[in-house]
């Protein structure tokens, strides 16, 4: 119990649960808007209940919902054991838990209401975006300022990934944020036509770059070396994935603008960085999956560093896709489609979620000082997940390529072989495979929450 | 070999390269010159020992004392 008196982990165990329970809400939304387009009598004739507006709110709610407290969860507590100190602001970080509660409060009941800056993976209004930027600095802060306090005289890599998501974060949501309010809930951004596309996707892109890559490689950089219990494979992959990712990452943004109103050498200049990228992001998987090197008889038995080595496949088979997809002629045919949904997905179900549901199992058996109430459960999770999310990314390759194959297509005489509204009717039976691929994956949170909270209900009686 | 088209692709109309255009391009281009060097150092044989006995400080303080207490040069993987 020595660790108990050197460190504060009071907010981190909150945040730790807080991040399963958002697990299991943010991807039932998603389920929901999965089956509205399966079923579109699911949207209910009612407007707070419709796609475009529950759409944002499961992005929001697995983002920043899901994905933030997991963050703040595993940063905060990986800080303090790497630096052998103690977190700089205990009460800061509760403002920060709290804080970053109430911030989705308001997206849950602002987003239903059709209150929305219109910008991806950035629709809260203004007055919301203001408070992002308080708590994030919160955030922020208090990470810096324990890493200052460190007892140790280095600082370990999880560190530098998590201190360039949030120097990189600040910015981005900053710059991408800034608009005239014109009312308590209306405001204009500040850029508009094509430099309010480029700005978007600089964020856009950016906010999968720095905050579901970077800082999830922060986690993946200290728990898979910890729930191996081996040393990272090679310190100097982790240095090559550090530097090219924070310096390559920010130029990727006109990827996701080819063939608009950008000068054309942007989309070649994002396509080129993009390519580039397949090298560091291929060495840091690596670099994860090889620190079993020599114990790989531990994924036998070990469902919690099953999660971690499996999140990082799906990390390399991702920016193998990615910068595949960046490419013109690929993009072509992807762009718009569900291939871009498909591509995302095995982003976000199979490493964002993955490495996150290993380091959360890690952190509630360190945090309540046991082990999980049922191994047998985490394999299951494991199980449910991998091939929800196996099950969600083959529907939507196969119907996102199917859908650019016939939106192209023309007979001899130039004309379009298909109406849209015929493209349509041939996606539905894959749209209604990824409602089950996903239904599937939100039974593996709902495990994992049953597991956690029992858990935790019983970890006094168990550690006897 | 190369026809008009390929130096077409090439071609740039220094004259009205903008501020923007060059503070990209020299942004861009010095980035890459550096990631090439820290290529060139991390990969360079010499520096290997050095940078993979910092391999072990996930544990903190634990992992500091361990790396004093244990000579670890020479061991790699
Ligand atoms: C080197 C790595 C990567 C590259 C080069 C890359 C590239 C791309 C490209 C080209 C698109 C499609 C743009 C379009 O046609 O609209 C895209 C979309 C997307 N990617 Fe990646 N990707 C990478 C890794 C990842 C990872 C690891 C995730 C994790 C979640 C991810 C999440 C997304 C998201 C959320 C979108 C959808 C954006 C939208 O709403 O349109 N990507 N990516
Ligand atoms: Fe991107």
């Amino acid at each position: 119990m020595e660790a108990a008196e050197k460190y504060d982990f009071s907010a981190v165990r909150w945040f730790s649960i807080a991040a399963v329970v958002y697990l299991v809400v943010g991807t039932l939304v998603g389920f929901y808007i999965a089956a509205e387009l399966a079923w579109p009598v699911l949207n209910l004739d009612l407007p707070y209940t419709t796609f475009g507006r529950l759409r944002p709110l499961h992005t929001n709610a697995v983002i920043f919902a899901f994905g933030g407290s997991t963050l703040m969860a595993t940063a905060f507590y990986s800080v303090q054991r790497t630096c052998g100190t103690r977190i700089w602001s205990p009460g800061m970080a509760w403002f920060t838990f709290w804080g970053w509660n109430l911030i989705i409060v308001s997206a849950v009941i602002t987003l239903p209401l059709g209150i929305t800056q219109g910008k991806e993976y950035a629709e809260l209004e203004w007055p919301i975006d203001l408070a992002i930027a308080v708590v994030w600095l919160s955030f922020f802060i208090n990470f810096v300022m324990t890493l200052v306090n460190k007892k140790t005289s280095h600082i370990y890599v999880s560190n530098w990934f998590f201190l360039g998501m949030l120097v990189m974060i600040t910015y981005l949501h900053v710059v991408n944020s800034l608009a005239i309010p014109v009312s308590l809930f209306k405001s204009y951004s500040l850029f508009s036509g094509v430099q309010d596309a480029m700005i978007q996707w600089w964020w856009g892109h950016n906010a999968v770059g720095f905050y579901l890559t970077a800082g999830f490689l922060g986690i993946m950089y200290y728990f898979v070396p910890k729930q191996a219990n081996r040393p990272v494979y090679s310190y100097r992959l982790s240095v090559i994935h550090f530097w090219a990712l924070m310096f390559g990452y920010v130029w990727l943004g006109a990827h996701h603008l080819q063939y608009t109103a950008l000068p054309d050498w942007t989309g070649s200049l994002g396509a080129a960085v993009s390519l580039a990228m397949i090298i560091p992001s291929w060495g840091g998987a690596v670099n994860g999956m090889m620190t079993l090197s020599g114990a790989w008889d531990k994924l036998r038995d070990d469902y919690i560093l099953r999660f971690l080595i499996v999140s990082l496949a799906f990390y390399a088979m991702s920016t193998f896709e990615g910068p595949v997809m960046s490419v013109k002629t690929v993009n072509a045919l992807s762009h718009y489609t569900d291939w871009t949904i498909g591509h995302v997905h095995s982003g976000a179900l199979g490493w964002v979620a993955m490495v996150a549901a290993g380091a959360l199992y890690h952190l509630v058996e360190k945090l309540w000082n046991t082990k999980m109430y049922s191994p047998a459960l985490v394999n299951l999770h494991f199980w449910l997940a991998t091939i929800g999310a196996v099950v969600y990314i083959t529907a939507m390759w196969v119907s996102g390529i199917m859908q650019g194959l016939m939106w192209r297509d023309y007979d001899e005489y130039g004309t379009l072989s298909y109406t849209f509204a015929e493209s349509v009717a041939a996606m539905m039976p894959y749209y209604k495979m990824r409602a089950i691929g996903g239904l599937i994956y939100w039974l593996g949170g709902v495990v994992m929450l049953y597991n956690v909270v029992v858990t935790v209900a019983t970890a006094k009686d168990r550690q006897a | 070999m190369s026809t008009e088209k390929e130096m077409g692709y090439f071609y740039t109309d220094w004259a009205s390269m903008t501020v923007n255009d060059w503070v990209g391009l020299i942004v861009t281009v010095t980035v890459a010159l550096v990631l090439a060097v820290a290529y060139f150092l991390v990969f360079n044989p010499k520096n290997k020992e050095q940078l993979e006995s910092q391999r072990y400080l996930v544990d903190g303080v634990e992992g500091e004392k361990f790396l004093a207490e244990n000579s670890i040069h020479g061991e790699n993987k």
